[in-house]
């Protein structure tokens, strides 16, 4: 008896795990019956797991884009090649505008470093979210209070502090490198796997010093561990307002991490369109400004030109840094 | 620390909705965790949306009934079809699937069941309790110690795995040389992807270890005539006498502690955890050749470990705010987008958030327990699948599985290729399961090895220096020396006890 009732729960097993995996690649199947466009399920694919910075503030997106549209708008996970699977999956998505990626600033270093990187011009920037500003951290037995504490240590003895950052090409890396070349100084850049790696090596006393956004540390600064030096934004950061800028310490420097949507090249026109004020409006909106605040994120949207404009200047201020560090291998400028 | 714990048990206790809300995460949890292919990881991420409305209470205890259950369920598919759900459960099957074949699957569901409620509780109490001196000890660890902790791991699981130490450091060299496929950890450059683009993502363990265990058995399934004849092995009695069950005590509270102190090392916990604990059990054993068979030990031990190392995964994240591992990540992930950051302050700005956390913890152990002593009944009715249906099952979860890791057809054609070198492993009769855990630490050892020779600016004598580091050395060195050492001392001795003796011996040995 029990033996024809086994397989199709085995079955059924299987098919509802199908699924629920699936779902949230096949959620086309559940378009609303909106006229004209969108009148699909939106994608937003994500290029890095479940968790991380990128992928909350795509699920931030997901869940307030809801008030201003009919169709569902989904999250999916395409990770892999440090970044660059996700990136590639929407820029070879059909262009119809059902498919949108979301981008850091490491997009910008990553088509020169790697040859298999999607390229800027392979891309339509849509909707800027906000910038993810630069910081200096240094563990707080190290003694190091100010930024000019810090220049003039290195300077002293060049090498001598230890940073902790990405690997060639992330953005805490790219932080680091321009601080030593906007400065003339030279650390030891010890390259982590991501910012919480990198986190645990600076409270574990392997580095001295970090280049992460200011967020990963707000707990610590507040125990005292952890002196945060600087913010390399225009503005003090909201996490923690008593921190100045690099530019209230007399050092002109900005630089740092942003996030932003972005289309496959060859969407309609129209529909660009349509999607660049669904998205701006739902960012622009106060509760949604402040669910990111509770997350962390600076939001500031920008339309399309705006966020292609913030692109090329990250491009230009980068281009030099990488070349000098011998990390232009490809799609070299002339 | 006791009083908002027991306070947040009351709560789940008395309020419906947290108490359904657990059960519900109970359940998804170990049906996801059971499905090959979905990782505890996968599985928390698959239902991080739908606790977006929930407020932050009742989201944690929902993702943390799903993620200490999925660690369960992962040993489910484990013991009844060989493939692991979950790749902390790849040593629980080495034991439990020779005791399900031999009919014994509903003894095999239940030592996992026992050995896990334990580890999870215990791994729980040292939470409760250490968290913050676990946490000082994990946080002292830096490349060195991480490098030395990984060979320790790859020495154990040699060591442990089925036929002879040497084969298994064979097959998991192998493992370490597909964990260099795809970009270097530390420079970004592209390594060993002869040219495809997608071999640049590097080899996921997912696809990995459905294709090496799950599709290589559904092949030699085909491959041996008799499959059909073999047809369905007995199922016999659910549950194992009392005694057996208390026979394992002792191996699932060394496997508990040995899973706590482990699973706190960040990213690497679990996986060493289990080999540590499986190999342990296996020296102290009187009869270690029934390891691998079907021995009880064999699944108790690690099976706790293995859900000990949610506690102590926990520790980091709570204490320090930094995620240990990919599913602490998800969990802090759900945590930011409530405006909650774990970390220090933690503790003192918001002890009852903790208290939920642990009470959350507590009632998902004990609710895994209870629903699965009713479910075990009708999991085991799987094995009685004619043995041709349940492979074409088998195969159909294995390539869904290895779709949905990364929505990546390219992780299909790994698993594929992956089940083709398990069935060549199997019939030259080397061991699978080092090749996977050469995957899961290879990548980890190298870039810890690496990074502690950047920063000692390129001085070998950085991994002797530091005590922790040189002890797990030495360990390991002991543990891969002492055969051929034992070997040694036996031939001196039979020498001394003249030729008489020696003949016999060699006989059996042959």
């Amino acid at each position: 008896m029990n033996r024809s009732i086994s397989i199709p729960k085995f079955v059924r097993l299987g098919a509802a795990a199908a699924v629920l995996a699936l779902a949230g690649t096949m959620a086309g199947a559940t378009g609303a019956a909106a006229a004209g466009f969108p009148d699909q399920a939106i994608t937003i694919v994500v290029n890095w797991p479940a968790g991380g910075g990128q992928d909350t503030a795509a699920r931030l997106i997901a869940d307030y884009v809801a008030k201003n549209t009919s169709v569902p708008v989904v999250v999916s996970n395409v990770t892999g090649a440090g970044g660059a699977a996700g990136i590639r999956h929407v820029a070879e998505a059909a262009p119809d505008g059902y498919t949108i990626g979301i981008m850091g600033s490491s997009f910008v270093a990553r088509q020169y470093i790697n040859p298999n990187a999607t390229r800027l011009d392979q891309v339509e920037p849509l909707v800027f979210f906000g910038p993810d500003p630069g910081a200096l951290e240094v563990r707080a037995d190290t003694g190091i209070k100010t930024v000019k504490d810090y220049i003039d240590r290195l300077k002293a003895k060049p090498g001598s502090i230890t940073n902790g950052n990405d690997a060639p090409g992330g953005s805490s890396y790219i932080v680091a490198a321009l601080i030593e070349s906007k400065f003339g100084v030279k650390m030891t850049k010890v390259p982590y796997q991501g910012y919480a790696p990198t986190v645990a090596g600076l409270l574990a006393g392997e580095v001295q010093s970090a280049t992460l956004p200011v967020h990963q540390f707000v707990d610590q600064y507040k125990a005292g561990t952890v002196n945060i030096l600087g913010v390399a934004s225009d503005e003090r950061h909201f996490l923690v307002p008593d921190v100045p800028t690099f530019k209230e310490q007399g050092f002109d420097f900005v630089a740092g991490d942003w996030r932003a949507l972005f289309l496959p090249k060859g969407v309609p026109a129209d529909r660009v369109k349509a999607l660049e004020e669904l998205f701006y409006k739902t960012m622009s909106d106060p509760a949604f400004v402040e669910a990111g605040r509770k997350a962390g994120f600076v939001v500031t949207p920008m339309h399309a030109k705006e966020t292609a404009a913030r692109i090329v200047e990250t491009d230009e201020a980068i281009y030099p840094v990488l070349l000098e560090a011998g990390l232009v291998k490809t799609n070299k400028k002339q | 620390m006791l009083d908002p714990f027991l306070q947040a048990l009351a709560d789940i206790l008395t309020q419906p909705t947290l108490l359904a809300l657990s059960l519900g995460g109970v359940m998804l949890g170990t049906i996801l965790g059971a499905l090959p292919g979905v990782s505890s990881t996968m599985a928390l991420a698959i239902l991080l949306p739908v606790s977006y409305p929930m407020s932050p209470e009742h989201a944690m205890v929902f993702l943390i009934a799903v993620f200490s259950a999925s660690v369960f369920g992962g040993s489910i598919s484990a013991i009844l079809v060989n493939i692991p759900g979950t790749p902390g459960a790849i040593v629980t099957q080495f034991d439990g699937y020779p005791l399900a074949r031999a009919g014994k699957a509903g003894h095999a569901l239940s030592y996992a069941l026992f050995a896990s409620t334990i580890g999870g509780m215990i791994g729980l109490a040292i939470l409760v309790v250490v968290a913050p001196i676990i946490a000082d000890a994990a946080m002292s660890f830096r490349s060195p110690e991480f490098a030395m902790a990984t060979v320790f791991g790859l020495t154990m699981l040699a060591y442990s795995s089925p036929g002879s130490t040497f084969r298994g450091i064979l097959v998991g060299a192998l493992g370490l040389l597909c964990g260099m496929v795809g970009f270097d950890a530390l420079t970004d450059v592209p390594r060993f992807d002869f040219g495809f683009a997608f071999l640049q993502s590097g080899i996921d363990i997912v696809p990995l270890t459905v294709g090496l265990f799950g599709l290589a058995e559904v092949m030699r399934n085909l491959g041996s005539r008799q499959a059909g004849a073999e047809g369905v092995p007995a199922i016999g009695s659910i549950l194992p006498p009392w005694r057996s069950l208390v026979r394992l005590t002792r191996p699932m509270l060394r496997g508990s502690l040995i899973g706590t102190f482990i699973g706190a090392i960040p990213a690497a916990g679990s996986a060493i955890a289990v080999a540590v604990a499986y190999a342990q059990e296996m020296r102290l054993s009187k009869t270690p050749e029934r390891f691998g068979r079907g021995a009880p030990e064999g699944i108790a031990a690690p099976e706790a470990a293995n859900n000990a190392c949610v506690g102590g995964a926990l520790v980091p994240m709570m204490t320090l705010g930094v995620p240990g591992d990919t599913m602490t990540a998800v969990l802090m992930g759900a945590l930011l987008l409530h405006g909650l950051r774990p970390g220090p302050l933690l503790f003192a700005e918001n002890p009852g958030f903790v208290g939920v956390i642990y009470g959350g913890l507590f009632f998902a152990v004990a609710a895994t327990l209870a629903c699965n002593l009713v479910l075990i009944r009708a999991i085991v009715q799987v094995m009685r699948t004619p043995m041709h249906i349940l492979m074409i099952g088998i195969a159909a979860l294995s390539v869904a599985g290895s779709f949905a890791i990364r929505n990546s057809i390219n992780d299909v054609y790994i698993m594929l290729f992956f089940g083709l070198v398990g069935y060549v492993l199997g019939l030259l009769r080397l061991p699978a399961a080092p090749m996977a855990f050469g995957l899961i630490l290879g990548p980890i050892l190298e870039e810890n090895v690496r990074r502690a020779l950047i920063v000692s600016r390129g001085d070998w004598t950085v991994f002797i220096d530091r005590p922790i580091a040189l002890v797990m050395l030495l360990l390991s060195l002991v543990a891969l020396l002492y055969p051929v050492a034992a070997m040694g001392w036996r031939r001196l001795r039979a020498a001394r006890n003249g030729t008489g003796r020696t003949e016999p011996l060699r006989q059996t040995d042959g």
